[in-house]
């Protein structure tokens, strides 16, 4: 499996144009309680299968995209500009 | 004082163009590079298309971006005249002493420019008036379709030798 990422403005890139961020979380509300902030900012779930991250296209149109990728296999579902909004489901 | 003369002069003005059957390389002229950027919700295409069709060279660089490119360096009033045009749809910032262009043209040009980078550039999938930035090699570049087969590079000054560099050594075997 090619690492190729498509990006909803430019087409499949390679892996290389971009940066990883890391999983695509709802951010708490600012009064949300420090244990909502310490699992927000610290604790990931590590998923085998679909995961949600932000992926920057550092090296092509520079927009922040939220990519839905298979962790197991590379795979990638979905790819949209993270300016559209997280969904809720990832909560 | 400095110790040393400060000398202007082109990026690429040491580097030797060629032009072989297979694909050849020239620096174009630092003339002008504005980058646009559109306001928040705005729509500056029929704007840009009005300057296109008054001859000046609009590049698309990414959602709400462009570039609009020229051999000739724009004078003040010129460049004054051609930022107050662009509002209030965008904002133009003067590149013209940061980024370098460089035209890649020959029938081997695609397969030059494949050894480099990962974007799609057959002729049906990347026609001619295109842009894209991608990465060639290490270095980031925005390219566009000027020709059937020729392109022009744009790139950071700083980066310029460097990617003419390896642009001449990908494109050595199709230039003998
Ligand atoms: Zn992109």
């Amino acid at each position: 499996m090619a690492s190729l990422v498509s990006c909803p403005h430019c087409g499949s890139r390679p892996k290389e144009e971009f940066t990883v961020k890391g999983a695509a979380l709802k951010r708490p509300a600012p009064d949300a309680g420090q244990e909502r902030w310490m699992d927000y900012v610290y604790l990931r779930d590590n998923p085998r299968g679909a995961y949600e991250e932000y992926w920057h296209h550092t090296s092509g149109c520079r927009r922040w995209l939220v990519v839905t990728r298979d962790t197991a296999t590379h795979e990638i579902a979905d790819s949209r500009d993270a300016a559209l909004g997280v969904p809720e489901t990832r909560a | 004082m400095s110790k040393y003369r400060l000398i202007h002069r082109p990026a690429l003005s040491d580097k030797q163009p060629f032009n072989a059957s297979g694909i050849g390389l020239t620096a174009l002229p630092e003339g002008h590079v504005i980058h646009v950027l559109a306001e928040q919700g705005a729509d500056p295409s029929a704007m840009l298309k009005g300057l296109a069709e008054q001859g000046h060279s609009v590049r698309y660089a990414a959602p709400g971006q462009w570039y609009i490119v020229g051999d000739e360096p724009l004078a003040d009033d010129a460049l004054a005249a051609l930022l107050t045009r662009l509002t209030p749809h965008a904002e133009g910032v003067d590149q013209s002493h940061g980024r370098v262009r460089i035209l890649a043209r020959g029938p081997m040009v695609e397969r030059v420019l494949a050894k480099g980078s990962g974007t799609d550039l057959a002729l049906s999938a990347f026609v001619v008036g295109r842009s894209t930035t991608t990465l060639i090699g290490h270095i980031a570049a925005h390219i566009t379709r000027v020709e059937d087969h020729a392109f022009e590079i744009m790139v950071l000054r700083g980066f310029a030798e460097s990617l003419w560099d390896d642009l001449a050594q990908m494109s050595a075997e199709f230039a003998a």
